[in-house]
């Protein structure tokens, strides 16, 4: 019996198969009939002689056989994966969820291609002339070219030359703070002692130590160009 | 109407047949051996190495980035056919060919080694 259909077996599948068999038959049978009990055996001869089968069959054909038993179990175990992802994106899209992850989308996008950017060695950063390129990619002229109006004198300046443009009109300077002095010599006395000299400065009357607000200087007061700086 | 047809004079006939043993059929259907897949399935789920390789998986395609990818290609999809006219089957049929094309080489290795390894150590 070792040599079955001309494969060498392992005697223990064959052991096996034996045990199985008697096992199977020595089980009470619950039907009666003799064409069920027939029926329950064949289907038993079956199984053992399938089981055979598989053991006696050649070594790469086991292996082959086993893998792709394996891919099929992978392919299971794939698809359940997919049909969650899939429940969970339908549950998103019915819900509208997805509305609030669109900013998102797009935000990561930028910040991707801005890195790809950055990363790029054309792109050298600093040491790029005039232009330095930051993380978005942007450049930025040395000289900031937006135009605004002052609020003091009227006039339109560009703002990068805003704040020292400020710090003439408003006060810290020479010229200006004689202009100050003598025209608006009443209404500084009125109000505390570091206050801007025109009426319609937007910065706080009481400067004093209070330093970060940013309003311009009187006569005395040196720390004003740090401050007009912080704007 | 169910107390009229229990009162019938067909309830003899219901009761004779629930004596009957059952059709053939039936019993063809519990009888029927199982494929070597089914045992191997089986043996699997009842270890709970099946629910660990899964786990594994699921934990290995979201590292890669896997995930949010077939998330985005349904949010698209979604969005082309409209937000309530999309179903599971459809987003189903959409990802299947996309996901499994774009396992990565390294996490389709990895299971494959654990499943032959499950495989190996259980006796057949």
């Amino acid at each position: 019996m070792v040599l079955i259909f001309g494969h060498e077996v392992e005697t223990g599948g064959v052991l096996g198969c034996g045990g199985l068999w008697w096992f199977l038959l020595a089980e009470p049978a619950r039907y009666s009939t003799p064409v069920e009990s027939f029926q329950r055996v064949h289907n038993l001869t079956k199984l053992c002689v399938s089981l055979i089968l598989i053991m006696s069959t050649p070594a790469d054909d086991n292996v082959s056989s086993n893998s792709q038993l394996s891919s099929d179990l992978f392919g299971d175990l794939l698809d359940s994966i997919i049909v969650d992802v899939a429940s969970e994106a339908h549950r998103i899209a019915r819900l509208g969820l997805d509305r609030n992850l669109d900013e998102e989308e797009v935000e990561l996008r930028l910040s991707a291609e801005a890195r790809a950017r950055a990363s790029d060695p054309s792109h050298s950063g600093e040491a790029n002339g005039k232009y330095v390129v930051d993380i978005f990619g942007q450049t930025h002229p040395p000289v900031a070219n937006e135009i605004l109006e002052c609020m003091n004198c009227g006039r339109s300046i560009m703002a990068g030359r805003f704040a020292p443009h400020l710090e003439k009109c408003m006060g810290k300077g020479r010229k200006a703070r004689l202009k100050a002095t003598r025209s608006s010599s009443a209404a500084q006395n009125r109000y505390s002692r570091g206050s801007p000299l025109s009426t319609h400065s937007p910065y706080s009357n009481s400067t004093g130590p209070n330093r970060s607000n940013g309003s311009s200087g009187v006569a005395g007061d040196e720390n004003s160009c740090g401050t007009l700086r912080e704007l | 109407m169910l107390i009229w047809l229990l009162s019938g004079p067909e309830v003899r006939f219901w009761r004779a047949s629930i004596k009957r043993p059952p059709t053939p059929d039936a019993e063809d259907e519990t009888d029927r051996e199982p494929t070597i897949q089914e045992i191997i399935n089986i043996k699997l789920i009842e270890s709970g190495e099946k629910e660990r390789l899964k786990e594994l998986l699921r934990e290995r395609l979201i590292e890669c980035g896997w995930r949010d990818e077939m998330k985005a290609i349904c949010r698209a999809h979604a969005r082309k056919k409209g937000r309530n006219n999309v179903t599971v089957d459809d987003l189903v049929h959409v990802i299947t060919p996309k996901g499994r094309a774009s396992v990565p080489d390294s996490v389709k290795a990895e299971l494959l080694q654990r499943i032959r390894s499950f495989l190996s150590s259980t006796a057949l």
